[in-house]
């Protein structure tokens, strides 16, 4: 791969953030999954929303949710997020080379707003030779209003739910968290993983409160994933 | 988290900790290689998240749980998609918990 020179205009924010629109509708109906379950654990409209601006990761939040609680330590939550967002280490590595070259206003402000949807659009984009990063940035900036106003909806929505567990809503993150492992799943290779990630979790939660149990998940599975590598 | 300071905090907390994971391979990739062996277990750490989340409620046995969890995993075989899937696991749960009081 040829390195081109590197632009970064505001035909390419605008180019990613119209490419992008495609993820909306998806982007805020996983937001209002977050709104309800924000509610349902006690958090008011501005703190969720702050949340979903400040940390602006959809798994991560509802990890985080999980081990929310009244007396919440705040640790572990901010612990579970540094497992949840890892894979976004590797994502930023793979952006070196089309963000290096940029002032760093232009770099961290496109990767703070990076995602899973966007980030995969933006190297298929490098892959094809386009090099305006501003569609980095665009593209995930486009999410920005759908991720923060789908949550002010869901929470709002919530409001009107007179019991979250007569509708099953508190289960709603496990659903999510299964199906979401399925979509993982890349065959036999995970089955170590996950078998470690199990056991932690089953240990752990019977041990200690709040999201150790969810932590100790990610770093066994990570782990036994890397100690079963080449194996 | 009702105190409103214990908030602001938690919030500075999982900004920074949300923010530094998207900058640090970035940072990172000038002076330390990101290894076969490192990136196995960065891949492996999202799907061990996910067991992590399920396993509770996996091992509550508890029926409406179970059920949900049956759903999840049969509309995902049907669908594909995992929002759908959510949606009618806590259904079922939902419909569950009502039929068996």
């Amino acid at each position: 791969m040829t390195k081109d020179a590197v632009s970064f205009t505001a035909a390419g924010v605008r180019r990613g953030f119209f490419t992008a629109q495609v993820m909306a509708p998806g982007i805020i109906l996983y937001a209002m999954v977050f709104g309800v379950l924000a509610s349902e654990r006690g958090m008011s409209w501005l703190q969720a929303m702050l949340m979903s601006a400040a940390v602006y990761s959809g798994s991560a939040q509802l990890a985080a949710l999980q081990g929310w609680t009244a007396t919440a330590a705040i640790t572990p939550v901010i612990v579970t997020i540094f497992v949840m967002n890892a894979r976004y280490v590797l994502y930023g590595a793979s952006l070196q080379p089309w963000l290096a070259s940029l002032p760093r206003h232009q770099s961290w402000g496109s990767l703070f707003f990076l995602g899973d949807g966007n980030w995969a659009m933006a190297m298929r984009e490098y892959e094809a030779g386009y090099r305006d990063a501003g569609y980095v940035l665009g593209s995930g900036v486009a999410m920005f209003v759908p991720w923060t106003g789908g949550t002010l909806l869901g929470h709002l929505l919530a409001g009107n739910v007179p019991n979250p567990a007569a509708f099953g809503l508190d289960f709603m993150l496990v659903a999510f968290a299964a199906a979401i492992g399925m979509v993982l799943w890349r065959g036999k290779s995970d089955l170590w993983p996950v078998a470690a990630a199990g056991l932690a979790a089953l240990t752990l939660h019977r041990l200690l409160p709040g999201a150790w149990y969810i932590v100790g998940a990610g770093i066994a599975g990570g782990l036994m994933g890397a100690w079963r590598h080449g194996r | 988290m009702a105190v409103e300071s214990t908030f602001l905090l938690a919030l500075l907390g999982m900004g920074l900790a949300s923010f530094a994971c998207r900058i640090s391979g970035f940072l990172l990739m000038g002076y330390v290689r990101i290894t076969p062996r490192v990136e196995a277990a960065l891949k492996a750490i999202p799907i061990s998240v996910m067991v992590g989340i399920v396993t509770p409620a996996a091992t509550s046995g508890k029926l409406p749980e179970l059920l949900g969890l049956l759903a999840v995993g049969l509309a995902m075989k049907l669908v594909r998609n995992d929002l759908a899937a959510a949606v009618a696991g806590a259904a079922t749960v939902a419909v569950a918990r009502w039929a068996l009081g």
